[in-house]
């Protein structure tokens, strides 16, 4: 499956807004981030034209942040803790329950474009511990049945689109 | 800024306030291991080998980053800091492949040395190499990150000397490496190769590609480039009596610091190639009765050009011999040769090829200024507020320059580009006007700078009373720019809101004249200078991008048909030889029956090369004094080997007016000589009384007769004079309407210009190995509505054809040329492009000269 295709206009829009800014480069980034999910490749240059910079240092500012990705995310991404509360916890665990539920390894994306699955290093809510975050809401306690009903419940909109 | 004192190592020390501990470390001879800092860059702090010891804190700083303060007390070799400087080398080595032994940094491996220094050889840690290398297709650079140390210095010489953003990190944490956009090969990207990297690099991570030899040369000698006009300062290595490798000089006084471009890094493996002539060469018959080569003795071959050149200007007169001289060769030889031309011989016929694309236009800007902007320092250009580039694209022609330009917009300088074409300096410009020559009544260069001239008198956007008392006949130019119809736009207003009261550096492309408006905007040039009182300012100036690396020079030596030495102007109807055209229009009609060329290729370099090749061959006698077996020296009755600014001594006068003395790095190949000496035998040889045997002697009388030339042989650097006697610059007033007529035949206009890797016809280029390599087989760049109405796909073939030729070539689409022109590049195919111009187009008016040409094209 495709990942879907980049609406040109919008990014050339949110483009716009921060136009010959070099300071505005992180603002612009988190925008397109935010709106596609990931940096599309092919927008770094129309970035740097905008900002007059070179498009390889627009590169290495992506690069640099965990928070920038230049490849297609899921439709889920899930970060699962690693830190050191959530580790004496059990989150290796929980991290290689993931692995075989999804049948993804870190940094990969599923191919329907469902899930992706990060790992990080404290999401700073130890009290949970072992937890994890799908999208921007937090899960906590985990044991495998409760990362099973999770995955469930952001699993369940992949069958309602309909696809294989 | 104020003295500041600080002891370091126990020695009490001064220093400016603001200076690192590093520099005042360094100024009063403190060593301190470095790897990622360089004078030219911005302080980084990456490497940490720079570590001292604050005695009073006990805090160990990076000195390069850290500002000296009063009454610091620094150690910079105290036990606990060489521990932990050697902890630093053991981690790097620790990451570094144990590849020394075949690693072509050799000596220069600055990683190596500081480990040896620091007596770190087994690391004692468990190798952790880094990152698998891989191979590049570019013939010019080996990338081999396995041995990067990460300290960046190739990344900031990009973003902060060459200004060319084509590599930055990628990644953190342990990942991080240099790379490209998209992580592609260097040849997929915008990298031009000027190798800039590769010099600055302290470990063998970046290393130049095809040597013939791996290793530390076994000395190394500082030259000058003889490519472009900018006259870099080369330091060449010599392994075995061969140049082996080239690196920027170390020597603070250059014009390039530690830049320089793919031809200067790359192409000096010219000078061993096989096509080097070693010795005398005299045509002759074989046994076969075959007109060959056949060597022979210096005397013998001098005797008999001496007797054969005297034989013909008794025959048939003084007129009769000509001389081509050589924009590449040194002051003192082209002095000697316009001598031999002018006072041996008698003859006016003496030219250089760089004439129509360079020195008439340097010499009418000369006229234009009173002879009073000969000095125009680079330095100006980078500390320039405003810039206007003029029918040029710098970054191919003198990439130097353009470094300079693209460091001043990238401070913020405002661009202007009166441009036809696209450039790359077009990411700064604040106003780009578009020349556009292929329509009869499309705006020309001279119509968008006479506009702003204008603009500037009706803001009174300068200072009146300066240039009043600056110039003669201010108010004539007023009346007649303020009556001028001139164009407008949005273009011309913005350009015009940004030059407004200030000082303004112009850059004009040497191939001005070519267009058919050339002569006009030259004057209008001159005429802003003159206006923004520009002559003899600071951050301000007149720079004409010449061609050659002496252009200047052999002008300045009167090597020229219409100028004495010292640029003294011939009187109209007096002795003033013909130009190119003339020249082999006399050939044809048998007016000229001899010539001695030296240092150039006319077959090759000149438009309508078949035309050339045709006239040379009807010669009684054609002496060819050159470094390489060209296809002008293969019709030569004499072949006198020369040799290359690498191999002999002299000064090139650069496009500054900067006279640069150079010395050999290597002896000529075989029994060649330099040029000045070759010269000096025949003069000996004629009967001349001057016996010229060594340098310093035509040193002196050059200093003589010529007064703007006494900055010449004494330092290793000197400048020209301006005008001694004094001159005002005047308004040029003449600026008679132009046309194109339309060619319904020849729709196109083709623009000749050399890439990057090429040097003008790329003689000399053609025969570096590596940019033979570099495969770059010359495509047609065409702009992308042409490409649509001439039904041209993505890519293939098409045939250009002129009024006087044609060739067949790829193409590509392309955003640089504007609809109506193609780029088409020289060098390439043996620089067949030159057969789409014509000779003659200088002289006939309102129609292209020798780069620009009008053409049609046709799909295959």
């Amino acid at each position: 499956m495709e990942p879907k295709p980049i609406d040109w206009e919008k990014l050339a829009s949110i483009i716009e807004t921060h136009r010959t800014r070099k300071w505005n480069l992180i603002p612009l980034l988190q925008e397109v981030q935010e709106t596609f999910g990931y940096i599309p490749p092919e927008s770094m240059e129309p970035i740097a034209e905008a900002l007059n910079m070179s498009p390889a240092e627009v590169q290495g500012v992506v690069t640099f942040y965990a928070g920038f990705s230049l490849k297609p995310k899921g439709k889920c991404v899930l970060k699962v803790c690693r830190g050191t509360a959530c580790h004496v916890k059990g989150s290796r665990s929980i991290l290689r329950f993931v692995q075989n539920e999804l049948g993804l390894q870190e940094g990969e994306t599923s191919e329907d474009y469902q899930f992706t699955l990060e790992t990080v290093a404290c999401l700073g809510a130890c009290f949970l511990a072992p937890t994890m975050m799908v999208n921007k809401n937090y899960f906590g306690r985990l044991n495998p049945t409760k990362v099973s009903s999770v995955l469930n419940q952001y699993g369940k909109s992949k069958e309602d689109d309909g696809s294989p | 800024m104020e003295s500041i004192f600080l002891t370091i190592n126990g020695q009490k020390v001064a220093c400016l306030s603001g200076d690192s501990i590093l520099i005042a470390a360094e100024k009063n001879s403190i060593p301190i291991p470095i790897l990622c800092y360089h004078p030219d860059l911005k302080p980084h702090g990456a490497c940490r080998l720079c570590l001292v010891e604050n005695e009073k804190t006990g805090r160990l700083m990076a000195s390069c980053v850290t500002p000296a303060a009063q009454d610091m007390v620094i150690q910079t070799a105290s036990p606990r800091v060489l521990h932990h400087r050697r902890n630093i080398v053991r981690l790097m080595m620790a990451e570094h492949p144990e590849s020394c032994i075949v690693c072509s940094k050799g000596n220069h491996c600055e990683l190596r040395r500081i480990a040896a220094s620091l007596g770190v050889g087994d690391s004692g840690l468990y190798p952790m190499p880094n990152f698998p290398s891989y191979e590049q297709m570019n013939p010019f650079i080996i990338r081999d990150l396995s041995k990067c140390i990460l300290c960046g210095k190739c990344i900031r010489a990009d973003h902060e000397l060459v200004v060319a953003g084509a590599i930055e990190y990628n990644h953190r944490g342990f990942k991080p490496r240099p790379a490209t956009l998209y992580e592609r090969p260097l040849e997929e990207s915008i990298c031009t190769f000027c190798g800039t990297c590769v010099s600055i690099c302290p470990t063998g991570a970046l290393s130049v590609k095809n040597t013939a030899y791996v290793g530390t040369p076994d000395q190394e000698t500082d030259s000058i480039c003889g490519f472009c006009s900018v006259g870099c300062s080369l330091s060449m290595g010599v392994a075995g009596q061969k140049v082996v490798d080239v690196n920027p000089s170390k020597s603070r006084a250059s014009v390039n610091g530690a830049t320089l471009c793919v031809r200067g890094h790359f192409a000096n493996d010219y000078l061993n190639s096989p096509a080097r002539l070693t010795r005398p060469l005299v045509r002759s018959k074989d046994g076969e009765g075959k007109s060959i080569h056949a060597p022979a003795a210096w005397d013998e071959a001098l005797d008999a050009v001496v007797m054969k050149l005297s034989a013909i200007k008794r025959e048939f007169g003084a007129g009769s011999v000509a001389f081509i001289g050589s924009s590449k060769c040194s002051n003192e030889e082209n002095y000697l040769f316009q001598k031999i031309a002018r006072e041996i011989f008698e003859t006016p016929n003496l030219v250089t090829l760089s004439y129509d694309t360079g020195q008439a236009l340097a010499a009418r800007i000369d006229a234009r200024t009173g002879g009073m902007c000969r000095v125009n320092p680079l330095a100006e250009l980078e500390g320039a507020r405003v810039i206007v580039v003029v029918n040029a694209d710098p970054g191919r022609s003198v990439p130097v320059v353009d470094y300079h330009i693209r460091r001043a917009a990238k401070k913020g300088a405002a661009l202007i580009l009166v441009n036809p074409w696209k450039i790359e300096l077009n990411r700064w410009a604040g106003a780009w006007m578009r020349p556009d020559y292929s329509r009869p009544s499309g705006p020309m260069a001279s119509d968008f700078l006479l506009a702003l001239a204008k603009g500037l008198v009706a803001d009174a956007g300068y200072d009146r009373g300066s240039v009043e008392q600056a110039t003669d006949g201010f108010d004539a130019f007023y009346d007649m720019i303020s009556r001028r119809n001139g164009i407008a736009g949005e273009a011309v207003d913005a350009a015009v809101r940004l030059m407004k009261n200030q000082k303004i550096a112009f850059v004009i492309g040497a191939d001005t004249l070519c267009y058919p408006d050339g002569a006009q905007t030259a004057d209008a040039v001159a005429n802003l200078l003159i206006l923004t009182g520009g002559i003899g300012a600071k951050r301000s100036g007149l720079f004409v991008l010449l061609p050659e690396s002496n252009t200047l020079g052999a002008m300045d030596m009167g090597m020229m048909p219409d100028h004495l030495p010292g640029r003294v102007r011939l009187d109209d109807g007096g002795n003033i030889g013909p130009d190119m055209e003339g020249f082999i229009e006399g050939i044809e009609s048998g007016r000229i029956r001899a010539a001695y060329i030296m240092g150039e290729n006319p077959a090759r370099s000149l438009p309508q090369p078949d035309r050339v090749a045709a006239a040379l061959k009807k010669l009684d006698l054609l002496v060819v004094q050159d470094i390489l077996y060209t296809r002008t020296a293969a019709m030569a009755h004499f072949i006198l080997p020369g040799a290359a600014a690498a191999e002999k001594a002299g000064a090139f006068t650069n496009l500054e007016g900067r006279i640069q003395m150079f010395s050999p790095v290597v002896q000529p190949p075989g029994e060649a000589k330099a040029d000045w000496e070759i010269l000096a035998q025949l003069i000996w040889k004629m009967g001349h009384p001057e016996h010229y045997q060594s340098l310093e002697k035509i040193r002196q009388e050059i200093r003589r007769l010529v007064p703007m030339y006494q900055g010449l042989g004494s330092h290793l650097q000197g400048w020209i004079a301006n005008n001694p006697k004094g001159g005002k610059p005047a308004f040029a007033m003449d600026f008679p309407p132009v046309s194109v007529a339309l060619d319904a035949a020849h729709p196109f206009i083709a623009r000749l210009s050399a890439p990057r890797h090429h040097l003008g016809g790329g003689t000399r280029t053609g025969r570096s190995e590596r940019v033979r390599a570099y495969g770059d087989h010359g495509a047609v760049e065409i702009s992308p509505d042409d490409c649509r109405v001439l039904g041209l796909e993505v890519c293939g073939k098409v045939r250009l054809v002129s009024e006087f030729g044609k060739i067949e070539r790829s193409y590509v689409q392309s955003s640089r040329p504007p609809k109506g022109m193609a780029i088409v590049p020289m060098g390439e195919n043996q620089n067949d492009a030159m057969g789409l111009a014509g000779l003659s187009g200088k002289n006939r008016p309102a129609s292209f000269g020798w780069t620009v040409s009008r053409v049609g094209i046709e799909k295959i």
